[in-house]
């Protein structure tokens, strides 16, 4: 038997919205990615192959699940359009099919599953069709039943829509309290209905109350109170005479001293309130901050050939911007004006100045073929807020699709990996490009690609 | 890279093989099935080891060159390499992708004679 | 920031209006300030409707002004916490110390309704 999971970027939106620190998929109920008790169900009901569908991105869940080895399983992944029927799934995917029975698990919703019985026997004897649903979420059985009857005669299970953040809340509670048995969770633990992960430090007088669920890496600080219904991602300190009860503490997060989380979801410095969806950053670190950790687009090397080569540029055109700078600003042909752009990291923003040449004349032609439009700029790689080349910057305070929050990379830069490439002249081309090199650039081919930035710039130019 | 054209059922299905990259992507662009606006072609991606942004871009044109973005290309049998690319950028969104040839075309072919 | 005096049933309450952040940069001027007010009168109202933020030194001298104002036999009440600046009250524990009303004319007018003869 096969499986196949089918989700839909509109179905999760709410959780980009909340947590965008996560992929929805991967989204942590009790400590334990949501995409991963669906794969447990998957193997309990039989399956040697899962096919993970959705009409997002799936990198991340890729870069987690990997291939399914971990749990003995053919796991693969592919994608669909929004408004695929289970029909047009099932075409898309006909060689995976094959002959076999599929099941097919749609939508984001949690499956109440119990380990304890025997779905394997019970699913080979079902009749075609649907075999569970709620709102926003089905169990669909593809094929002739292989069993007249099952072994067991009860194998029950519920499906729970996870649509907001209070039913999420509600899923984690629910899995705390009883999914011991129902489920298999992670942690080490002697007693039941509490669980630690590695590398947890407890000082003395810190009271654990049940039941509690609690990631890898964390520190609990003199005479904080956890639980009762904690339940503790990884990375995370909770400082002294604190306390967390009926709460969820995401991964990488500092929870400050002396302070009381009852009834929250708190994530980094976002502190939410599950039950009126009200959801708040933190301004002061002292009280509820994100641990943070390194990023790879912007490491230490990168910078600094980045900051070496703006050098280089800035010295360059130090003449030919002298020169050209003043002439044109008293000619009233270099218009500048400040805006607010999205910076690199996430919920912050920077001033930067949007300059426009009125390209008549010889001397602004020059200056934007030569690209002196962007020579404030230059600046900004030297002192490490922009890179050399990039992501074109986005404005802040516009929503859109493709702000940060929902992409996997984003750095903003004065040239933009478009601007290197030749066939992509706007919109969604341009960042297919940015988001392809961001992936795959490496210093030393992020010079050449400037180069090329530049020569396109300087051609587009003279050209007109 | 070789492009192998086929043809059933009126639908053109070519299969790449090799790199699809800057060098290679004009070819596909200048292919004569990828041109014609009316034409429903199914790209088979099974053999192309490897393919960067300007081989995106040239399948990304080629489906604006046709008179139905989301019908007149059709992809098949990305395998691991290929699919992460478009992940990677995005492409994914724009193209139904299959993992059997047949099934693209039967579906290419439903999708052609509903619009007909 | 604003300081008003009102007669209520004949006892002086004092208003002081917050405004845009309570922090690190301004809480010490802001405790001095204080100790004005508390000259004129210890029956005190801070109106936050206009209050953006806080963060844990403006909180700190919020309760030092809550302290001043009981050692002076007066109170030190709340009113108008928006969802930001409550939230910060309810987690650190400082939501336990005041009386928080909704509104400045709540606040003022509870001073009233503590007046019976007896207490004073």
């Amino acid at each position: 038997m096969k499986t196949i999971l089918a989700f839909r970027e509109s179905e999760y939106a709410w959780v980009h919205e909340k947590f965008p620190c996560v992929h929805p998929l991967l989204l942590p109920l009790c400590n334990k990615p949501f995409i991963e008790f669906l794969i447990d169900f998957a193997i309990l009901a039989g399956s040697s192959a899962v096919r993970i569908l959705c009409d997002g991105g799936l990198g991340e869940v890729e870069r987690y699940c990997e291939d399914g080895s971990r749990w003995g399983i053919d796991l693969s992944y592919a994608s669909i359009h929004p408004d695929d029927s289970i029909h047009a799934m099932l075409g898309k995917n006909r060689k995976f099919c094959g002959e076999e029975r599929v099941m097919i698990v749609s939508g984001f919703s949690f499956i109440r599953y119990d380990k304890r019985y025997d779905y394997k026997s019970f699913v080979s004897s079902m009749p075609p069709g649907e075999w569970s649903t709620c709102p926003g979420g089905r169990i669909t059985l593809t094929g002739v039943p292989t069993k007249a009857v099952p072994d067991w005669l009860i194998a029950d299970l519920s499906l729970m829509p996870l649509d907001s953040m209070t039913s999420y809340y509600q899923a984690s509670m629910e899995t705390l309290k009883t999914g011991e048995s129902r489920y298999v969770l992670p942690g080490y633990g002697d007693e039941p209905e509490c669980a630690f992960g590695r590398n947890v430090v407890i000082s003395k007088s810190v009271e654990i109350r049940k039941p509690v669920s609690i990631g890898n890496n964390v520190q609990l600080l003199g005479n904080a109170i956890i639980g009762p219904s904690a339940i503790i991602g990884s990375n995370v300190i909770i400082d002294r005479e604190s306390s967390v009860e009926s709460s969820i503490v995401f991964d990488n997060t500092y929870i400050g001293e002396h302070l009381e989380i009852i009834g929250r979801i708190a994530s980094g410095n976002r502190l939410n309130d599950p039950k009126s969806g009200a959801s708040i950053a933190m301004e002061d670190p002292h009280l509820l901050s994100g641990i943070k950790k390194n990023r790879h687009l912007r490491s230490l090397p990168r910078k600094i050939v980045h900051a070496c080569v703006a050098l280089v540029i800035i010295a360059a055109f130090f003449i030919p911007f002298i020169i050209l700078w003043p002439l044109l600003k008293l000619g009233g042909h270099w218009k500048s004006s400040p805006a607010s752009f999205l910076a690199e990291r996430t919920d912050e923003t920077m001033p930067l100045a949007k300059v426009e040449v009125d390209a008549s004349g010889a001397a602004a032609a020059i200056a934007v073929a030569l690209s002196l439009d962007r020579y404030f700029r230059l600046f900004r790689v030297v002192t490490g807020q922009l890179a050399l080349i990039g992501s074109t910057p986005l404005l802040a305070g516009e929503s859109r699709p493709d702000a940060p929050a929902y992409v996997p990379a984003y750095l903003p830069g004065v040239f933009s990996y478009a601007e290197a490439e030749e066939w992509a002249a706007t919109g969604g081309d341009a960042t297919i490009v940015e988001r392809f090199h961001l992936a795959h650039s490496n210093p030393l081919t992020d010079i050449g690609l400037v180069i090329k930035a530049f020569i396109n710039r300087f051609q587009e130019k003279s050209t007109i | 890279m070789t492009i192998t054209e086929t043809s059933k059922i009126g639908i053109a299905i070519l299969s790449l093989y090799g790199t699809l990259d800057a060098l290679s992507a004009p070819e596909l662009r200048n292919n004569r099935s990828i041109i014609d606006p009316e034409k429903t072609v199914v790209i088979d991606l099974q053999q192309v080891d490897f393919i960067d942004s300007s081989g995106i871009g040239a399948i990304v044109s080629a489906s604006r060159q046709k008179r139905q973005p989301s019908g007149g290309i059709v992809l098949a049998c990305m395998n691991d390499r290929v699919r992460k690319v478009f992940e990677i950028t995005n492409a994914q969104k724009l193209f139904h992708i299959f993992d059997d040839t047949t099934a693209a075309v039967d579906f290419a072919s439903s999708r052609q004679s509903a619009s007909a | 920031m604003n300081f008003t005096l009102d007669n209520i049933d004949g006892r002086l309450v004092g208003t002081a209006r917050l405004e845009g952040r309570l922090d690190a940069q301004n809480s010490k001027p802001f405790q001095k300030t204080f100790l004005e007010w508390l000259e004129k009168t210890p029956l005190l109202v801070f109106d936050c409707t206009l209050l953006d933020f806080i963060d844990t030194s403006g909180l700190g001298a919020i309760v030092g002004c809550l302290r001043k104002a009981l050692e002076n036999k007066g109170d030190l009440k709340l009113a108008g916490l928006n969802d930001k600046v409550g939230m910060v009250f309810e987690i650190t524990k400082a939501k336990r110390l005041f009386s928080i009303f909704a509104s400045q004319a709540d606040a003022a007018s509870s001073f009233a309704s503590e007046l019976n003869p007896g207490t004073t």
